[in-house]
């Protein structure tokens, strides 16, 4: 017992150095030790210094891991990508990091660090979701005044100090973005492509008792190592035999998998960062006939946001139109939108909706926001006029827009005249000139109200469209970056299985080890060694019994 | 009418089938007889009438609304108890693996359930509108995903929390049997039956004769060891679920919002939680790190997944709101 346990205290005092000094950490790791003192198999305890030894060596052969590789071990997170490509990388590159200080590779690629920081950036985020982000400083000053600090410390100086009022683009929560950029590389680098080569590198086992160490291990006393090759192939295992030993794997792919996890995370930081630096954004409110050009309206928002020609495009908006439910509310908004070149030709049409953009030359137009621009009404027959519409603010975000048609001499200081509301393009409210209620008319009914003797037709009703343009280099480098998260995050699933057989004599000793699935493993493996055919000998003579 | 009416029959339904099962856990747990074990297991047979249940009942929700029934609160928490029956079945009909992942769901479903059907909700039932910017295709996916996604990770850091339950209590033979009772108001439902399996397991030991204190030791932490591969394996599985819906909500963002990512406090408290379960899954690429340490992140993950769901919502900021209490 003690001298199975010896190698576990070794590893504590190992991993203490990189450990985070938190008291619980502490605590805790000495309770486990007193729960799995008596319980630890002795197989399990020299399988993983079995498996360090292993590791210990083929680091020494790629000869730029540091020692923390051998604690971070085995896991999951360390895999490898496509292996062959992966190692090849790892070969290229490793002139130039020859020359990088090694110990800033091995601190980079610490786990605990890595961890800190992902807790540092959640709970960045975290308060950055807390404090309001983007208000003026007078806000600040005060929401978080001196003389009364929130939990007894916090004021706007160390808002202020810490650019925590644009948390998501403060140099703190930027610097630790970049730190966990850095330390996704070193662990990739460091940890999991010379955990690849140790996957890729398949061996047999020689001796009984290295198989009797696994984490499965079960002796056959009659059986034959074909019958459990074929039964293994069967299982979709990979098998290797030579003489008396078999290897068999499978989900090899769920060692790799990984690899490709903070590969596309890395991904996805580079697009973000094209995103940041390279785009063009901009809104306009256009009334339904006119045009704008899209270079007026996009505004660099990066150091490297370079035009395109496409920016000399000219939309037109022939129509906005909006869609109603039943109960009177909007379910949807379109505008026909024509692009023009320089020499007014038309190169796309297209209708846009919400969740239906447009996209031309780089710039993608958006459908965000609508608002009422004008009403058309004919006066005894006179007009049509065009009377603009204004936005009325009345407690609530809902829109509210309205007009006034002058009655009478205009130029008079109190002017009476017909008011007219709406909150959408679909009914107008009419008031007479004492402000009374005189009725609603639907600008496509054409339907003439009298007011004071006055015969008010509304003939349309000319909305103008919100739109959205945005140039982003960083879409399609995202968007890859997001494809490879979600497949490898699939494929980590996958548990690598590793089976190794021996036939001695008659007996069949098999072990065996998953990194996942450790809890189907026993099962399945013997649901599998069950299905072993027992060997029939007149002469039982040498038997080893199963232990 | 005659919608609403059904609407109204599935919903009791699988609330009373639901309450049945939960008071056969509570029998089992306090009675703790043989004849019982008959009724016990008719209990996974209620989740899955419950199951049948709350799929009627989104499907005439579907039917009746004209959209896919995840366009508010009341519709994501009938969905979410949908996914933790889910899990309950997976785990029923894998019967080669008998496990503790049913005492888990059956509760949760019940809470779910019983939270969105009680009257904190009243106003909620009624299926609402979808605004334009949920038109879309991408709601199908982004939102069954992420429900999947906070129902699976739930299970696995309730899990957690019964592995961190066991871990941290005192036990003692006798102190154990007189306390059951006690503990189990003291303890959240979730571990109950964790409890009674391992005092099933102690009795059966004492019967034998065994060195009580050794045996009950071993059991222990084997309980504990199979908490811990499960919730590992679970966690892990909705991770894959919650990435997926995060990313297909970055994607249906630039095609709505006109940007992958806003930085808006719902995607910001997901992103903070996916983040907290890639640190539970590399804690747990370390062998020589207890279950403990990780079981804790898978604590703080627990808390975290109800902020991000409800505690955004209760605000009622940022873009999601239309998934607030105080939509419409």
């Amino acid at each position: 017992m003690i001298v199975t346990l010896n190698p576990k205290i070794l590893h504590f005092s190992k991993i203490h150095p990189f450990s985070r000094p938190s008291s619980y950490l502490c605590r805790t790791r000495n309770v486990s030790l007193i729960t799995n003192c008596k319980l630890q198999k002795p197989q399990d305890g020299n399988q993983r210094s079995s498996s360090n030894r292993n590791l210990t060596k083929t680091i020494s052969l790629s000869d730029s891991a540091p020692p923390v590789t051998e604690e971070t071990g085995d896991g999951i997170v360390k895999g490898g990508g496509n292996g062959g490509g992966g190692g090849g990388d790892g070969r290229g590159g490793l002139g130039f990091l020859k020359i990088l200080p090694r110990k800033v590779l091995s601190v980079l690629s610490n786990l605990p660090l890595a961890i800190t920081e992902m807790f540092t950036i959640a709970a960045l985020m975290a308060l950055g979701t807390v404090i309001e982000q983007g208000e003026t400083p007078d806000f600040y000053f005060q929401k978080y005044p001196e003389d009364n600090p929130v939990l007894g410390f916090f004021t706007w100086r160390w808002i202020s100090t810490l650019g925590l009022d644009h948390m998501y683009s403060a140099p703190i929560f930027l610097g630790m973005l970049v730190l966990l950029a850095a330390s996704l590389m070193a662990c990739t680098y460091t940890t999991q492509i010379p955990l690849v080569k140790v996957a890729r590198r398949w061996s047999f086992m020689k001796s009984d008792e290295a198989i009797k160490k696994q984490e499965f291990a079960d002796t056959l006393p009659r059986a034959s190592i074909q019958d459990l090759g074929m039964i293994l192939m069967g299982d979709g295992f990979e098998v290797f035999m030579k003489g008396p030993s078999l290897y068999a794997f499978k989900g090899l792919a769920g060692r790799f998998a990984p690899i490709g996890v903070h590969i596309a995370m890395l991904l996805i930081m580079v697009g973000g960062t094209l995103s940041a630096t390279g785009s063009f954004r901009g809104s306009v409110t256009v009334p339904q006939g006119l045009n704008f050009v899209m270079g007026d309206v996009l505004a660099p928002i990066g150091f490297f946001s370079i035009p395109t020609d496409a920016f000399n495009t000219e939309v037109h908006v022939n129509r906005f139109t909006m869609d109603y439910y039943d109960s009177g509310e909007v379910s949807q908004f379109h505008s026909d939108l024509s692009l023009r070149d320089l020499n007014g030709k038309e190169v796309l049409r297209k209708t846009i909706s919400v969740n239906d953009p447009l996209r031309y030359g780089g710039v993608t137009v958006y459908q965000t926001d609508w608002s009422f621009s004008a009403l058309q009404v004919t006066k005894d027959g006179e007009g049509p006029f065009n009377l603009a519409m204004a936005p009325i603010k009345i407690n609530g975000d809902k829109k509210l827009y309205g007009t006034f048609l002058p009655v009478g001499d205009t130029n008079a200081p109190n002017v009476k005249g017909i008011s007219m509301l709406a909150r959408d393009l679909q009914s107008i409210v009419v008031y007479d000139l004492d402000g009374k209620f005189a009725g609603i008319r639907r600008p496509s009914s054409k339907l003439p109200i009298e007011i004071n003797g006055m015969k008010i037709v509304i003939e349309d009703a000319i909305g103008s469209t919100g739109l959205e343009l945005k140039t982003d280099p960083g879409v399609p480098v995202v968007y890859a970056g997001f494809g490879a998260l979600m497949l490898t995050t699939c494929i980590s699933y996958l548990s690598h299985s590793q089976i190794w057989a021996l036939q001695n004599g008659t007996a069949l000793v098999v072990g065996g080890k998953t990194n996942r699935a450790k809890n189907q493993f026993p099962d399945d493996m013997n649901r599998l060694l069950d299905q072993v055919p027992e060997l029939i000998k007149k002469n039982t003579s040498v038997v080893s019994e199963q232990s | 009418m005659i919608f609403s009416i059904l609407e109204h029959i599935l919903t009791h339904i699988s609330f009373s089938v639901v309450s049945i099962v939960l008071t056969i856990y509570f029998l089992t747990l306090l009675v703790n007889l043989d004849e019982i074990i008959g009724f016990f297991d008719s209990s996974d047979k209620g989740i899955i009438i419950t199951f049948f249940g709350i799929t009627g009942l989104l499907l005439t929700r579907w039917i009746y609304s004209g959209h896919f029934p995840l366009s508010n609160l009341y519709e994501s928490l009938i969905f979410l108890s949908w996914a933790f029956s889910i899990i309950h079945m997976v785990s029923y009909f894998n019967k080669k693996q008998q496990n503790k992942l049913n005492t888990i769901t059956a509760p949760s479903v019940i809470f779910i359930q019983g939270f969105a059907t009680s009257g904190l909700l009243n106003k909620m039932p009624q299926s609402a509108i979808l605004v334009p910017a949920l038109q879309s295709q991408w709601l199908m996916m982004h939102v069954s995903m992420m429900i999947l996604g906070y129902g699976a990770l739930l299970c696995g850091s309730l899990l957690s929390i019964a592995l961190l339950v066991i871990t941290f209590r005192k036990v003692g033979p006798t102190f154990w049997k007189k306390n059951i009772k006690k503990n189990f108001l003291l303890n959240e439902l979730f571990s109950f039956d964790v409890l009674y399996y391992i005092n099933e397991r102690n009795s059966i030991l004492l019967q034998q004769n065994i060195n009580f204190s050794f045996s009950r030791n071993y059991y222990r932490y084997q309980l504990i060891q199979q908490l811990d591969f499960w919730s590992f394996r679970i966690i892990s599985l909705g991770f894959i679920f919650l990435t997926v819906g995060i990313l297909s909500g970055a994607v249906w963002a630039n095609e709505t919002w006109g940007s992958y990512w806003n930085w808006d406090p719902k995607e910001t408290w997901a992103f903070i939680t996916w983040t907290i379960f890639a640190i539970y899954l590399h804690i747990k690429t370390n062998r020589n790190v207890r279950g403990i340490n990780s079981a804790i992140v898978a604590l703080i993950g627990f808390i975290l997944i109800w902020i991000c769901y409800f505690g955004v919502n209760l605000l009622g900021i940022g873009l999601h709101s239309y998934g607030s209490f105080t939509s419409n």
